[in-house]
């Protein structure tokens, strides 16, 4: 039993919110419980039960607790390992008893498409303070189907190498170019099919990245192949992947994540991030949803406003070390962390690169196109050559 | 018709068995039950975020039949296999000394051995990590003594890695079976085989080892099922060259783009492998020290 715990823990999707929690020291700021009153006067039946499911981190224990404590309401939190976990609990049993859920950009915009019957659309005149969102977040894409809004944005943040500037002063221009002999040793990745595909496919020019042909998969895999001798080890997760980074038995994570950089701080250790100028990196999104049929509709409408307001939103992002969503949020926001992320991306209308930049494949082959399980059993064997 | 002493049996029968009922229903309740859904699930298919309920074998041929899955169930077994050699006659020549050695400060011993099992799974990974790592404490050791000049980089990231660490985090649990069987030895048997002219060598392998098979084989089979069926081991000091089967099974049970079904016909595959070889190896030490 004690296996089975330590392994789901372990083998979780790669998950800023779960390394977060085992990352000791990082203190709630002092905003929290600011904007309670406001949201909870506007809705007139809350109390009881609020059923979470969703990342880590995301429930928002710390910063949420006033909130739930004023409004009596009992947050029942429970955390996925996997992006899609929320959808099978849903379908095995769950429908009804799930209330809000935190999808990331990719699984929202692949169960909208998909027309999967999983989350509601949104009354945003419920959820005021989403007004205060970013502009790329106001309208995302990804987050909308026939008009309505099916999620709000809470954090954001990208991708990009993490390196050892004692070792290299800048990444090369191109993923390609991490097979130089000269990286042998020296770099980390994430355990990530989708993630290490797309840059790769970034890499050699193809034109829509997330949509390969057998063959193109076919040489991706090729080119990562090329580099694998550099590769030291796949990370489990952010986490471990920072392990390895500090302890310095690698000196390069691909697909890294800015915050492990004030984690390696921390620990008297410097590490900068930096992208191949060429082919850049990728974002990543969650947002609050509501399940369909969701029991405590009024806890979960006011939860959401309460999280989106600015000092929470503000909060939120400084405990997860992630970017904020919310505009005025920035203002509140520690430089150590606001400057981890390029926030010029999301002051774009229509979505920024997070609305253009699509990771995650078809779930189906399409076509020529193939579908998700093509690339988890090309990344397979990738890992296992 | 029942006889009177039949159901005079029948009574005793259910009456011995009581006991035994909610041990039996809670196996039935967290280990049947689970398993038996799993196994018909791996006869499902999966269809984008969709779980159809079908009767396929594709998934059993597909399990068999792929280069990459075989590969890893061999390197799972092999790698399984020699984790226990190692383990088990560690284990016992500990248990012995424990037994016959040490005698009443053996079970001190154990206690200190069983010790290391509360600083937790993950902790003692991360552990070997630290003593194993380029810059670990091994590799300093040996620097610092002058016979190396550069660190051994086979130490971690390696199945040489995941081996040592495996056993590492096996050992007590192999001990434990051993030692609990050493224990119903008396050193009356071993002074009178002494008494006979019998050797050291001689000593263990037609005394000791038949009457601790027991716990040898509880040893064997918590080394080599636990180590053949882990993964995280082998995603933490393992490196891109040492995956095993549970990783590539992980994998199907998580994210987007997961297969429940092949995973769960990829696990049965593994088990029936990796039980057959268990089974066949209990022979062959049976047979050895009859």
């Amino acid at each position: 039993m004690v296996r089975g715990f330590l392994n789901d823990r372990l083998n979780a999707d790669v998950s800023r919110r779960r390394f977060i929690q085992g990352a000791a020291g990082l203190a709630t700021i002092s905003v929290l419980g600011a904007s309670a009153g406001a949201s909870a006067a506007e809705t007139p039946k809350l109390g009881g039960q609020l059923n979470f499911l969703g990342w880590d981190g995301e429930h928002g224990g710390n910063v949420a607790k006033p909130f739930l404590e004023k409004n009596g309401i009992q947050l029942q939190a429970s955390f996925q390992s996997a992006a899609d976990e929320a959808l099978t609990r849903f379908n095995t049993g769950g429908r009804g008893a799930m209330d809000l859920l935190t999808p990331n950009k990719d699984f929202q915009r692949a169960i909208l498409a998909s027309n999967v019957e999983l989350f509601q659309p949104l009354d945003l005149a419920r959820i005021p303070t989403a007004a205060g969102l970013f502009p790329a977040f106001k309208d995302a894409p990804w987050l909308v189907r026939d008009g309505k809004t099916y999620g709000i944005p809470i954090i954001w943040g990208d991708e990009p190498c993490v390196f050892n500037p004692a070792k290299w002063d800048k990444m090369p221009a191109r993923y390609t170019d991490f097979a130089d002999p000269k990286y042998k040793g020296q770099l980390v990745l994430l355990d990530d099919p989708f993630g290490n595909i797309w840059l790769y496919a970034v890499s050699l020019g193809m034109k829509e990245p997330s949509r390969l042909t057998a063959a193109e998969l076919e040489q991706v895999i090729e080119a990562m192949l090329k580099m694998k001798p550099n590769v030291v080890t796949i990370g489990a997760s952010h986490g471990d992947m920072a392990d390895v980074l500090i302890r310095g038995d690698a000196s390069i994570g691909i697909g890294g994540w800015a915050y492990q950089t004030l984690i390696a701080k921390e620990k008297g250790v410097k590490l900068v991030v930096g992208s191949p100028e060429v082919d850049g990196t990728f974002f990543w999104s969650d947002a609050y949803a509501i399940a369909a049929d969701a029991p405590n509709l009024d806890n979960a409408y006011a939860f959401i406003d309460f999280m989106t307001s600015t000092q929470s939103n503000a909060a939120l992002a400084k405990e997860l070390g992630s970017g904020c969503t919310v505009e005025a949020a920035y203002d509140l926001l520690d430089p150590s962390v606001r400057d981890l992320y390029p926030y010029d991306n999301v002051r774009k209308p229509g979505g920024g690169i997070l609305g253009t930049q699509i990771v995650v494949p078809p779930q189906e082959n399409d076509g020529d196109i193939v579908g998700a399980p093509a690339w988890v059993e090309a990344w397979q064997t990738f890992k296992a050559s | 018709m029942m006889t009177g002493s039949g159901l005079a049996r029948s009574g005793r029968a259910s009456t011995s068995l009581r006991p035994l009922l909610p041990a039996s229903l809670l196996y039935v309740l967290f280990f049947a039950v689970p398993m038996l859904c799993l196994f018909v699930l791996s006869f499902w298919r999966a269809k984008g975020f969709e779980l159809i309920p079908d009767f396929t074998l594709d998934n059993y041929e597909k399990a068999v039949v792929s280069k990459l899955y075989r590969t890893l169930l061999i390197r799972t077994v092999v790698v399984g296999f020699v984790t226990a050699a190692i383990v088990v006659p560690i284990a016992f020549s500990l248990s012995y000394a424990m037994r016959f050695v040490f005698e009443r400060r053996g079970q001190l011993i154990l206690q200190l051995v069983l010790l290391s099992l509360f600083s937790g799974y993950l902790v003692r990974i991360y552990a070997w990590r630290t003593i194993l790592g380029k810059q670990g404490l091994l590799n300093s050791t040996l620097q610092w003594l002058g016979l190396i000049n550069e660190p051994l980089e086979f130490l971690i990231y390696s199945n040489i890695a995941v081996v040592i660490t495996l056993s590492g985090l096996l050992l007590p649990l192999a001990v434990l079976p051993i030692y609990s069987a050493l224990l119903n030895v008396s050193r009356d048997q071993m002074e009178a085989a002494r008494d006979l002219g019998a050797g050291r060598v001689h000593l263990i392998r037609t005394i000791l080892l038949p009457l601790a098979m027991p716990g040898v084989r509880t040893a064997f089979a918590f080394a080599f099922l636990l180590a053949a069926g882990d993964f995280v081991t082998p995603s933490l000091v393992g490196g891109t060259q040492s995956l095993l089967i549970g990783n590539i099974i992980a994998d199907q049970f998580r994210g987007i783009g997961s297969n429940w079904p092949l995973g769960a016909a990829l696990a049965f595959v593994t088990i029936a492998i990796v039980l057959a070889i268990y089974l066949a190896v209990v022979q062959i030490l049976v047979r050895v020290t009859r």
